[in-house]
């Protein structure tokens, strides 16, 4: 048993896919979804998927490096930042529009 | 030969973890139990993050993604009242096309993943002080340092501080002064000045 699980550890081909379809549900959670944070929620999947990739290819390329790991945390800082934007604009919005679904949101102006 | 095998249990038990409570996230009708399987998928994914030896970024995402964001996301669902109203259905149309460029999606990058020949280096080690790394790669200022993009994202930071902050704050009436006690005390203390004439002595001439 140990040496059958052992045979299939995963390697970098496993952890990709991974990251891929993380990242094929956040693709999918942002355009299937009405709430304008549900949106920003599926952009958080999808954020997510993009600096666990950075650090999988860290690991398993140049493991002695660190290159990926300071990317992920950009993409971590990045992530909070637009965050913080995001929440502030669909705040704004539902004061002047009484709504978050986005299929309403189509003036520039309110 | 025992070590890999439970890392192999742990990296599917972590996987089935994180897809299914993704698929969770971007399907629940109800925002909040949503966010809340956001937060667990972001704190499996530091497990994951744990496994791949980057033990700083897994605190780092534990910090940052489920103690701040996931709180103001659901400070954001309540705020808009969100959490009350349950979300749409997507439409039957929407539903198919998203699934259906998800799933290519997925298909195109699973298959250019699994074909291309990554340099992989099976046998090198983690050397274990990747924090020291980190921070030295973080200041340095030669070609392989990040000094540069670490000054800027301080400075985005205060920007999206900046601007989230005057974006989200409430918007007072015009012709209405200035106050820092929000916006029933400055109408209180304009109806005043108009109404009696000497409230401050700042308000007299308006």
């Amino acid at each position: 048993m140990t040496e059958l699980l052992a045979r299939f550890a995963p390697g970098l081909q496993e952890w990709l896919v991974l990251c891929a379809v993380l990242y094929a549900i956040g693709l999918y959670g942002l355009l299937t979804r009405r709430n304008a944070i549900a949106l920003l929620m599926a952009a958080e999947i999808m954020l997510n998927a993009a600096a666990l990739n950075f650090v999988v290819l860290n690991r398993f390329t140049s493991p002695q490096l660190v290159d990926g790991h300071v990317m992920a945390l950009f993409v971590v800082v990045l992530a909070a930042a637009e965050i913080v934007v995001g929440m502030a604009i669909v705040v704004a919005l539902y004061r002047i529009r009484n709504t978050v679904d986005i299929s309403h949101m189509n003036y520039m102006k309110g | 030969m025992i070590a890999d095998a439970v890392y192999t249990v742990m990296f599917y038990g972590f996987s089935a973890a994180v897809v299914i409570l993704a698929l969770a996230a971007v399907n629940m009708r109800q925002l909040l139990r949503a966010a809340l399987a956001l937060m667990g998928m972001l704190a499996l994914s530091a497990a994951l993050y744990i496994m791949l030896r980057a033990e700083f970024l897994a605190g780092v995402q534990i910090l940052v993604y489920v103690g701040g964001i996931v709180v103001l996301i659901v400070f954001a669902i309540m705020l808009t009242r969100s959490s009350e109203l349950l979300e749409d259905r997507p439409r039957t149309l929407t539903r198919w096309y998203g699934g259906v460029s998800s799933i290519l999606f997925m298909l195109v990058a699973c298959g250019a993943l699994c074909t291309t020949p990554f340099p992989v280096q099976s046998d090198a080690q983690p050397a274990g002080d990747e924090v020291r790394k980190i921070g030295l790669a973080l200041l340095e200022q030669g070609s392989a340092g990040y000094l540069l993009p670490f000054e800027l994202i301080s400075l985005l930071l205060l920007v999206a501080v900046i601007g989230g902050t005057v974006i989200a704050r409430k918007t007072r009436p015009r012709n209405q002064p200035f106050t820092t006690g929000g916006d029933l005390r400055g109408e209180a203390i304009v109806q005043a000045a108009r109404g009696q004439g000497d409230v401050t002595p700042g308000d007299r001439h308006s």
